[in-house]
C-alpha cells in the first residue's frame, strides 16, 4: 500500500486536490441552477423584447427587400449576381462537359488519372467507384456532385493557396488571418447556408459558395506552413543569387512546399465532399439530394444506395489526393516521358467517348443496373423487427429520462440563471475571460429571440457530447492498452472519418425511426472516431520511463490507468472533449432533418418557409453555441498544451 | 529607362482599372442569365407523395418520350417559387395556392413566374382522425367537441397539451392560427417529413390509438384507412390572411402547374407535354400508392401506370414529337 502512496506524487502531487476543488465548484454551479429551476419552475424563457429591437422582423424585411431587388439592385447586379451567375453556370458547364465525355470517357479519364497519380491499387478503387455509381443507377447524380465538387474546390484553392502564400511570407497577416479561420472552422456546416441562399440565390451558386466557405481554410493554413516550412538556406541562395521576391516564390519556395500543399488540397476535398452533400438542403442536386430525398421517404434502403455511391467517392478522392502529396510511387517515365504518357491518357478518354457514341450508349443503359434498396429495405424490416421494440424502449427511455428532464431544467429555469452558470462554468474552467465570452454569448442567444430552441439544442448536445465522452474515452483507453484492438480499429476509423454527416443519419433514422433519438446517435457514431483517436494516442503517448516507473512500484494495471496514463494525457483528453463537442454540435443540428427539431429545426423552417429571419438568427444561435461550447472545452487545453 | 517604368506602371494599372470598371458597369449581370443544359428539365419535388407520383410520370415521359434528361430537386414549397424567379427551376407541377408569391413573382411583380393552369387534381388539407376516434367520442369532429376531448390526444412529445401531429415543416401550415382562433389545447409536433407522419399515423392506426393530424386530400392512405375530416366552419377568400389567427378551415382548390417564365415562353416539346398534361386524383392516387405503399421505384412506378393507362397520357405527347 505504501508504495502506492510513493507513486501518486511523482505523477501529480497537486492534482487530486486541482480536480476535487474545480469539480466541487462546478457541481456547486450545477446545483444551483437546479435550485433555480425547482425554485421557478415554468417562468424562465428569455422575455421577449419590444417589437423594434427583434432582430428576426428586421432580418425578414431584409430579405424582402433582397428577394425584390435581386435582379434590379446594382449590389446585386455588379456585385453578388457576378459570383452566383458565374459559379452556376461553371457547374452546369462542367457537368456538360461530363456529359459530353460519355461515361466510358469519364471512366477512363478518371482511372488512368487515379493510376499515373497514385497507382494500380487506388485505379482499381476509381474503377470500383465509377461502376457503383453506374450500377446503383446513380450516374448523373453523381457526375452533377462532382461538377458541384470540382467547382467549389477549384474556388476555395483559388482563395486560399494565395492567402496561404501571403500568410506564409507575413507573420502580421498570419497573426491577424488565423482568429477568422479559427472562426469558420467552429462554424457548424448548417449555419452557412441561410445567409449563402440570401446572397447567391437557391441552388449550385449557393451550394457552391457555401462548400467554398467551408472547405477553404485548411488550404491556408497548411499553405502558410508549407511556406514556412521551406529550407531557410534554400530562400537565402535565391535571394542572394538576386531573385526577386516573386521568382524566389515561384521558382523556390512554391516547388519545396508542394507535397505539403497537396495535403491541404486533400484535406479541401474531403470538407467539400460533406459540405456539397449537405448543401442538397439549399437546392444543390446531385447524390446529397438522392440522399435528401430518400430520408424524406424514409426509405433507408435508397438512403443506402446514395450513401454508399458518396462513401466510395469520398474515398476515392482520398486516396488520389493523399498519394499525390506523398512521394511518386507509381514507377513511370521521368520527366520528358510525362507528356508522351499524358497524351495517351488524353487520347483514350477521346476513343473511349468516340466509341461510346458510336456505340449509341452516351448514358450508362438503364439494364446495368441493380437497385439494391429492395433487400437492404427487407433486411432493415428484419432488423426492425428483431431489435425495434428494444430500440424504441431505448429511445422512449432516453426521451423520457434524460433529454426532456434536461431540456426542461435549461428552458424553465430562470434565464439570467442559466447566464450565470454559463459564465460561472466558464470562471470555474477557464479564467475571468472565457466567463465573459460564455455569459455573453448565451445573452447573445437570448436577444435573437431563439432562447427555448438554443437550449433544446444544447440539452441534446450535452448528452450526445457525455455519451461521446465516456465511450470514446473508453474504447480509446481499451485501443491503447490492446494493439490488435487497436490494428482493427484504425481502418474502421479511418473510414469513418472519410463519411460526410449526412450519411450518420441513415443508419440512425433504421435504427430509432425518427426524432431526437436517432440525431442523437448520429450525432455520438459521429464524433466517436477523434476522440478515440486522440485518447489512444495520448496514452500512448505517456513516457515509457513514467510508466516503467510505476509498473516497478508494484501499480495495477487500473492504478497504473488512474494515477499515471490519464493524468499524464490530460491535454489530449481535454482536446478529444472539444473535438468530440463541436462534431456533435454539428451533427445534432443537422439531425432537424429526422426531426430533431430545435435550432437546425429553426434553420429548415426557416429555409422552407421563407423566414430568413428564424432561420438565420438559429444559425446565429448555433455559431453561439458553438463558441460557448469551445471556450469552456478548449482553452485549458491550449493552456496546458 | 527607369523614369519609363516610373510613370508607366501607376498609368497602366489606371487603364487597367478603368477597363475594368467599364466591363463591369456595361454587363449587369441578372440571374436568368446562368447558364442553362437545354436538354434538361428542371422539375421541383415537394415533399408529399401525391406531388411526387405526377413527377416521376413527367419524369418518365420526358426520357421515354421525348429523350430529355430530367432533373428532380427536392425542396419546399416556397423555396420552389424562388428558384423559378432566380432560373434555378423550370416548373412547379402540383402549387397549393400561394396567392402571394403569384403577386410577388407573377406577371404583376418581378415577372418571372408564369400561371400554367390547373393540372386537375383538387387538393383540401384539413384536420383529420381516424374513424374509430368518432365512434368513441360522437362529437369528437366538430371544433366543441375536439376543444372538450383535448386531452385524449396528449403524448410525451405534446406533454399537458393534445398532440397535432404535422408532417414536414416547410408545408403551406395555417393550424397554429386555428388553435389560437378555437381556443384549443393542442400543440403541433413536426413528424419531420410526410412520410414518418404517415408512418406514425398507420402505426397508431393498427394499435388504435388517438391521432388527429394534418392531412391532405388527394391521398393513397385514404384507401387504406378509414379516416374522417374535423369541421371547421368553410374557407372564405382572405379568412387566412393573418396566419396567428384563422378562423376557418383550409380551403378546396384547383391545385396548378406553375412555370418559369423563359420555360413558357421558349416553348418546345418538353413545355408542350407538360402544358398539355391533366390528370384525376384517382390517377395521382394509383401512382402514389404504388409508390409509397408497395414501395416500387420511381421508374417503375411510372411505367406501370404508363402501360396500364395509355388513353389517358397519349394526348399529352406534342405532335410529331414522339420518341426522338
Amino acid at each position: 500500500m505504501s508504495t502506492i502512496d510513493t507513486v501518486s506524487p511523482t505523477g501529480s502531487g497537486s492534482l487530486p486536490a486541482w480536480v476535487t476543488s474545480r469539480w466541487v465548484q462546478a457541481a456547486l454551479v450545477v446545483a444551483v441552477l437546479l435550485a433555480g429551476f425547482a425554485l421557478v419552475k415554468g417562468q424562465g424563457s428569455f422575455p421577449e423584447l419590444p417589437e423594434a429591437l427583434q432582430v428576426a422582423p428586421f432580418l425578414d424585411r431584409v430579405y424582402e427587400w433582397v428577394v425584390t431587388h435581386r435582379n434590379t439592385s446594382p449590389l446585386f447586379l455588379y456585385g453578388f449576381n457576378y459570383l452566383s451567375v458565374g459559379l452556376g453556370s461553371a457547374v452546369i458547364l462542367i457537368n456538360l462537359v461530363l456529359t459530353w465525355l460519355t461515361w466510358p470517357g469519364v471512366v477512363v479519364a478518371g482511372v488512368f488519372t487515379a493510376w499515373r497519380v497514385a497507382g494500380p491499387r487506388v485505379a482499381a478503387f476509381a474503377l470500383l467507384t465509377f461502376a457503383t455509381f453506374g450500377l446503383l443507377g446513380l450516374w448523373t447524380e453523381a457526375m452533377t456532385t462532382l461538377a458541384l465538387l470540382i467547382t467549389s474546390v477549384l474556388l476555395a484553392l483559388l482563395v486560399g493557396i494565395p492567402l496561404g502564400v501571403v500568410a506564409g511570407r507575413s507573420d502580421r497577416f498570419d497573426r491577424a488571418i488565423r482568429p477568422v479561420l479559427n472562426f469558420l472552422q467552429i462554424m457548424p456546416a448548417f449555419a452557412y447556408l441561410m445567409p449563402m441562399l440570401l446572397l447567391f440565390g437557391i441552388g449550385n451558386p449557393a451550394a457552391a459558395v457555401a462548400t467554398t466557405v467551408y472547405a477553404f481554410p485548411p488550404a491556408v493554413r497548411i499553405t502558410s506552413l508549407a511556406i514556412r516550412g521551406v529550407d531557410p538556406g534554400a530562400v537565402e541562395a535565391a535571394v542572394s543569387l538576386g531573385s526577386t521576391r516573386w521568382q524566389t516564390l515561384t521558382k523556390v519556395q512554391l516547388p519545396l512546399a508542394r507535397r505539403t500543399i497537396m495535403l491541404g488540397v486533400n484535406q479541401v476535398i474531403m470538407l467539400a465532399v460533406s459540405m456539397v452533400v449537405i448543401a442538397s438542403v439549399i437546392g444543390a442536386g446531385g447524390l446529397g439530394d438522392a440522399i435528401y430525398q430518400a430520408l424524406n421517404k424514409v426509405n433507408v434502403g435508397r438512403a443506402f444506395e446514395a450513401g454508399l455511391a458518396i462513401v466510395f467517392l469520398a474515398i476515392a478522392l482520398d486516396r488520389v489526393t493523399a498519394a499525390a502529396g506523398r512521394e511518386r510511387n507509381v514507377p513511370g517515365p521521368d520527366r520528358t516521358g510525362r507528356l508522351p504518357v499524358a497524351a495517351a491518357g488524353v487520347a483514350a478518354t477521346a476513343a473511349a467517348a468516340v466509341l461510346a457514341r458510336l456505340l449509341g450508349v452516351p448514358d450508362w443503359p438503364r439494364e446495368w443496373t441493380v437497385s439494391i434498396a429492395g433487400p437492404v429495405n427487407a433486411l432493415n424490416a428484419a432488423v426492425q423487427d428483431l431489435v425495434g421494440g428494444l430500440t424504441s424502449a431505448l429511445g422512449t427511455l432516453t426521451l423520457d429520462w434524460v433529454l426532456d428532464p434536461l431540456r426542461a431544467v435549461l428552458t424553465d429555469s430562470p434565464w439570467w440563471l442559466v447566464v450565470l452558470a454559463a459564465a460561472a462554468l466558464g470562471a470555474v474552467l477557464e479564467g475571468w475571460r472565457t466567463a465573459v465570452v460564455a455569459g455573453l454569448s448565451l445573452l447573445v442567444i437570448g436577444v435573437l429571440g431563439v432562447w427555448d430552441l438554443s437550449m433544446d439544442t444544447l440539452s441534446q448536445v450535452l448528452v450526445a457530447a457525455l455519451l461521446t465522452t465516456v465511450v470514446g474515452i473508453a474504447v480509446g483507453i481499451a485501443a491503447a492498452r490492446s494493439t490488435v484492438l487497436s490494428r482493427v480499429l484504425r481502418p474502421v476509423l479511418d473510414a469513418m472519418q472519410t463519411l460526410p454527416p449526412f450519411v450518420y443519419l441513415i443508419p440512425a433514422v433504421a435504427l430509432f425511426g425518427t426524432g431526437r433519438v436517432p440525431a442523437l446517435a448520429a450525432a455520438v457514431i459521429f464524433a466517436l472516431p477523434p476522440v478515440i483517436r486522440l485518447v489512444e494516442n495520448g496514452i500512448r503517448g505517456v513516457s515509457p520511463a513514467a510508466v516503467e516507473a510505476a509498473v516497478s512500484q508494484g501499480s495495477t494495471r487500473f492504478q497504473l490507468l488512474t494515477k499515471v496514463q490519464l493524468p499524464l494525457a490530460r491535454a489530449s483528453l481535454r482536446l478529444a472533449v472539444n473535438q468530440g463537442i463541436m462534431m456533435v454540435l454539428a451533427m445534432v443540428v443537422i439531425g432537424a432533418l429526422v426531426g430533431a427539431g430545435a435550432l437546425g429545426y429553426g434553420v429548415v423552417f426557416g429555409l422552407g418557409q421563407n423566414l430568413l429571419g428564424l432561420g438565420l438568427t438559429s444559425g446565429l444561435a448555433i455559431v453561439c453555441l458553438g463558441v460557448l461550447l469551445d471556450r469552456l472545452t478548449q482553452g485549458a487545453a491550449r493552456r496546458e498544451g | 529607362m527607369s523614369t519609363a517604368t516610373g510613370i508607366g506602371r501607376p498609368l497602366r494599372t489606371a487603364a487597367l482599372v478603368l477597363a475594368l470598371l467599364l466591363t463591369v458597369a456595361s454587363c449587369a449581370v441578372r440571374t436568368t442569365s446562368m447558364l442553362r443544359d437545354p436538354n434538361t428539365v428542371r422539375i421541383a419535388l415537394n415533399g408529399w407523395v401525391g406531388y411526387e407520383a405526377s413527377a416521376v410520370v413527367i419524369e418518365y415521359l420526358l426520357e421515354e418520350e421525348l429523350g430529355y434528361q430530367v432533373t428532380l430537386v427536392q425542396i419546399d414549397e416556397q423555396p420552389s417559387w424562388q428558384a423559378l424567379d432566380q432560373g434555378a427551376l423550370d416548373v412547379i407541377l402540383e402549387n397549393w395556392g400561394h396567392e402571394d408569391l403569384m403577386e410577388l413573382y407573377g406577371p404583376g411583380g418581378n415577372g418571372t413566374v408564369v400561371d400554367g393552369g390547373p393540372n386537375g387534381n383538387i387538393g383540401q388539407i384539413g384536420w383529420y382522425m381516424p374513424a374509430y376516434m368518432a365512434e368513441r367520442y360522437p362529437d369528437i369532429t366538430t371544433v366543441d367537441g375536439l376543444r372538450e376531448h383535448a386531452e385524449v390526444f396528449r403524448t410525451p412529445e405534446s406533454g399537458d397539451r393534445g398532440e397535432f401531429l404535422s408532417g414536414a415543416p416547410g408545408f403551406l401550415t395555417q393550424d397554429q392560427g386555428m388553435i389560437n382562433h378555437f381556443d384549443l389545447d393542442f400543440t403541433i409536433v413536426y413528424a419531420g417529413s410526410e412520410a414518418a407522419e404517415v408512418t406514425e399515423v398507420r402505426n397508431r392506426y393498427a394499435k388504435g390509438e388517438p391521432v388527429l393530424f394534418y392531412f391532405n386530400e388527394p391521398h393513397w392512405l385514404f384507401t387504406e384507412l378509414d379516416l374522417v375530416r374535423v369541421e371547421f366552419p368553410e374557407a372564405t377568400p382572405g379568412c387566412a390572411a393573418d396566419l396567428s389567427d384563422v378562423g376557418c378551415d383550409y380551403p378546396r382548390q384547383e391545385l396548378n402547374k406553375i412555370y418559369r417564365a423563359g420555360f413558357a415562353e421558349e416553348g418546345g416539346p418538353a413545355f408542350e407535354l407538360i402544358d398539355a398534361w391533366q390528370w384525376t386524383n384517382e390517377d395521382q392516387n394509383a401512382v402514389a400508392r404504388l409508390l409509397a405503399y408497395e414501395g416500387l421505384d420511381r421508374e417503375e412506378a411510372a411505367a406501370r401506370w404508363i402501360e396500364e393507362n395509355p388513353e389517358v397520357w397519349r394526348p399529352w405527347i406534342p405532335e410529331g414529337s414522339g420518341r426522338r
